[in-house]
């Protein structure tokens, strides 16, 4: 690398440029050590999330020529009602599956982390499991849940209090509730984990003294755990708007390629746009939207979050 | 140090613009590759390359087939020339397809495609061999009309695939039910009396009242079965939505939504574990299906042998599945690859993946051979269903479908049949009118 020739350099010199070499050395060795997950990153990551900026102002069809549209894509998708529509199932699968979850997770937590519960690990394990489950084991037993037949279990649960069974792939709230009912059971358990991480970084000490003041079970709840868990509610909050907001799988996997507007989340709109119409752009812009969407809904929630707390 | 840091992150990312320009580099070099195949050559001995050197040919293909046997037995033939087969499941292996197309390289030098797939490779005309330069010509005539077209481009001039199976559709129905219900049981009779979709109807109808049962299993089959009758579907080659005008499909729409609201029509999803235990449980009596079909019945309800049958559908018939054979353009010996394909999809090969997978032929002569005439099947009561595949063979349409043909189903099915069946007291024709609206707003989007 070097073009000075070693030979003409004095002693000193040759020792310092060594340690500067070994110095250089050290460094490359290291990027090169974090490099796999950077190059995957740019490649994987980075890269297609430009790319999908730039493609939203095209219209592409995966294997023809790009043609600039300038601001036709996004034009097309705010006046679309269809789009609209999947927002709001969106916001209302939010609101029925993954809200719960957080009212749900934290008494879940507290429960795990009380020192009256035999076989802990063995519960933590359990409530964790459907978040590892397999996505295809997951939807078959839910479609056989949630199935237009009278012999569903869903369907003889209704039934057997004297109601009408529902067709649950293409009923309005059927379906909703079918996948609220999967996003719940899937990511319940995540939070309560992460709930029970926080709950143990919770000294002792301070429910010792609630106890000793009296306090009962709700109290050291409300006054001690929560307070505490401020950031670890901040993050759990945060992460499930995202991931409300990209609601996917779920409906994904309980209606397949072929769905109707019932189910039809943001991302099952782009989804439809991108590899059933081969309308790239177009699909491309509403990721853009989305993404905006999101770094919106976040920015309020972190806001509403720590401005609560602060009260 | 500063420095070096500034020249070690511009290494770095030279090595990323080099990973990220690799795709496009691909691209240039598989047009370079593309020689213009003369179409002189194609005739005389193909498989001897130039040079005499072996020549390898990578060939994707999906599904249950006896391809790689077929493969092996071409390379005995061809010292010369090695086959190196890759089998993906259909889903994945259109998408690698379209991948590497998109990307410019990577592409084998022969692919299976799926009918249902074609329209999405439309676009990427370029990017395959035209078969008619390869002598195409010469073997259209041993294939039926209508598969062959759909492999050809707007105006005709154009080849993207050779024909290999086609999915004509029947009608599949129980016997034990139809017993019960008082209908006819013998293929020949059941086809006279339900010759009609009006005769059909009122079939149903009786049935239903009289087991309680649907007679038909889900509202989609029945839905592609009357569509598939007509002389149109969707779209015009020139891309125009007709759907609003094609009487054929409102027809076909309004029967479904008649028989989901008069109860004749299930409500099971296709696939679906309800879907499959119903062919064994007798949930249902009639199942308007391809001739791949009888394999899918078989495997889902072993336990109902000698109970299904299949006669011809009230009022003509359809086409469902089959594919076709394309040389991506990067394949730098499309003249062996053709002699390959063309060999693989002759009516004597067509036989042999008949008689060992079931693959229903697309070559007209395969029907007056004697391994096809005198087919038998014991689960379908020693009935000969090759026969009955064969005349709905002959009456498919020859259409156009267009790249939103699978969208504009998917809206028919989903925002229109399936909104009926979970809100029963809807008026069909403006959900129908509904559906025309939506699937136009989709075109003006593209």
């Amino acid at each position: 690398m070097s073009d000075i020739p070693a030979s003409t350099a004095t002693g000193t010199r040759v020792r310092h440029r060594r340690s500067y070499n070994q110095k250089r050395r050290d460094m490359v060795s290291g990027y090169l050590y974090i490099s796999p997950f950077y190059i995957l990153f740019a490649i994987f990551g980075v890269f297609p999330i430009f790319f999908t900026f730039y493609l939203s102002f095209f219209k592409w069809d995966g294997l023809g020529a790009m043609t600039p549209v300038g601001m036709r894509n996004f034009e097309l998708l705010v006046t679309d009602p269809k789009f609209w529509k999947a927002v709001t199932n969106t916001i209302l699968l939010g609101l029925m599956g993954t809200l719960p979850q957080l009212f749900v997770a934290l008494p879940l937590a507290f429960l795990l982390n009380s020192a009256f519960v035999r076989f802990r690990g063995l519960f933590q394990t359990l409530y964790f499991m459907p978040n590892i489950t397999s996505i295809v084991a997951v939807a078959i037993v839910f479609s056989t849940i949630f199935t237009n037949t009278d012999y569903g279990l869903a369907n003889y649960v209704i039934k057997q209090f004297g109601g009408e069974g529902l067709i649950w792939g293409s009923h309005k709230w059927g379906v909703k509730i079918a996948v609220a009912f999967m996003v719940f059971w899937r990511w319940t358990g995540y939070n309560a984990v992460i709930y029970l991480a926080g709950l143990q970084s919770i000294p002792n000490e301070l429910y010792e003294a609630a106890r000793i003041d009296g306090a009962t079970w709700f109290q050291q709840l409300r006054y001690v755990s929560v307070p505490l868990l401020r950031p670890f509610i901040m993050f759990t909050v945060v992460i499930s708007t995202i991931g409300a907001l990209q609601l996917f799988t779920e409906p994904y996997v309980y209606l397949g390629r072929g769905f109707g507007d019932q189910g039809m989340t943001i991302v099952m709109y782009l989804f439809r746009y991108a590899f059933i119409n081969y309308n790239m752009g177009y699909a491309s812009a509403t990721a853009v939207l989305l993404f905006f969407m999101v770094v919106t809904f976040s920015i309020l929630n972190t806001w509403l979050v720590s401005r609560r707390n602060r009260v | 140090m500063r420095h070096r840091v500034k020249t070690f992150f511009m290494m770095w990312l030279s090595l990323i613009l080099v990973f990220t320009l690799a795709a496009c580099g691909g691209s240039g070099g598989g047009k370079k590759d593309a020689s213009e195949p003369s179409p002189s050559g194609s005739s005389a001995q193909p498989s001897q390359s130039p040079s005499g050197e072996t020549v390898e040919l990578t060939f994707w293909h999906f599904g249950q087939t006896n391809y790689e046997e077929l493969a092996r037995e071409y390379e005995a033939a061809h010292p010369n020339v090695k086959i190196k087969l890759t089998s993906t499941e259909s889903g994945a292996h259109h998408d690698n397809l379209f991948n590497a197309l998109s990307a410019g390289a990577g592409a084998p030098d022969i692919a299976m495609v799926d009918v249902g797939h074609i329209e999405r490779y439309r676009p990427a005309q370029d990017r395959f061999h035209n078969l008619y330069d390869l002598g195409a010509k010469d073997v259209q005539a041993e294939y039926l009309d209508w598969k062959w077209a759909i492999a050809e481009n707007a105006d005709g001039s154009f080849l993207f695939g050779l024909p290999t199976d086609i999915g004509p559709t029947a009608m599949f129905y129980r016997v034990d039910l139809f017993e019960q219900a008082g209908l006819p049981t013998d293929p020949a009779e059941v086809a006279a009396k339900l010759n009609t979709w009006d005769a059909f109807v009122q079939a149903a109808k009786d049935f239903t009242a009289k087991t309680g049962k649907p007679f038909v299993d889900l509202p989609e089959l029945l839905f592609n079965a009357i569509r598939d009758q007509g002389d149109k579907q969707w779209f015009e080659p020139s891309g125009e939505f007709i759907g609003g005008s094609n009487e054929q499909l409102k027809r076909a729409f309004l029967t479904a939504a008649q028989g989901i609201q008069e109860g004749w029509v299930g409500s099971v999803a296709m696939w679906s574990p309800e879907w499959n235990a119903g062919m064994e449980n007798g949930d249902f009596a009639v199942v308007l299906g391809p001739a791949w079909m009888a394999g899918y019945i078989k495997s889902q309800a072993p336990n109902s042998a000698g109970k299904w049958r299949v006669t011809d559908m009230p009022e003509g018939a359809g086409n469902w599945g089959g594919s076709y054979m394309m040389l991506p353009k990067e394949g730098k010996h499309p003249e062996i690859a053709f002699d390959f394909i063309k060999w693989l999809v002759s009516p004597e090969n067509q036989l042999k993946s008949f008689q060992s997978h079931g693959l229903f032929p697309s070559a007209v002569k395969v029907y007056d051979m004697d391994g096809f005439k005198n087919f038998t099947d014991s689960y379908f009561g020693d009935q000969n269903t090759a026969e009955v595949f064969m005349r709905a063979a002959q009456k498919v349409k020859k259409v156009w479908f267009g790249p939103l043909w699978d969208s504009a189903n998917n809206t028919a099915y989903n925002n229109g049949l399936r909104k009926i069946l979970a809100e029963k007291n809807l008026n069909p024709e403006q959900v129908w009118n509904d559906v025309i609206k939506e699937i136009s707003d989709t075109v003006e989007r593209q």
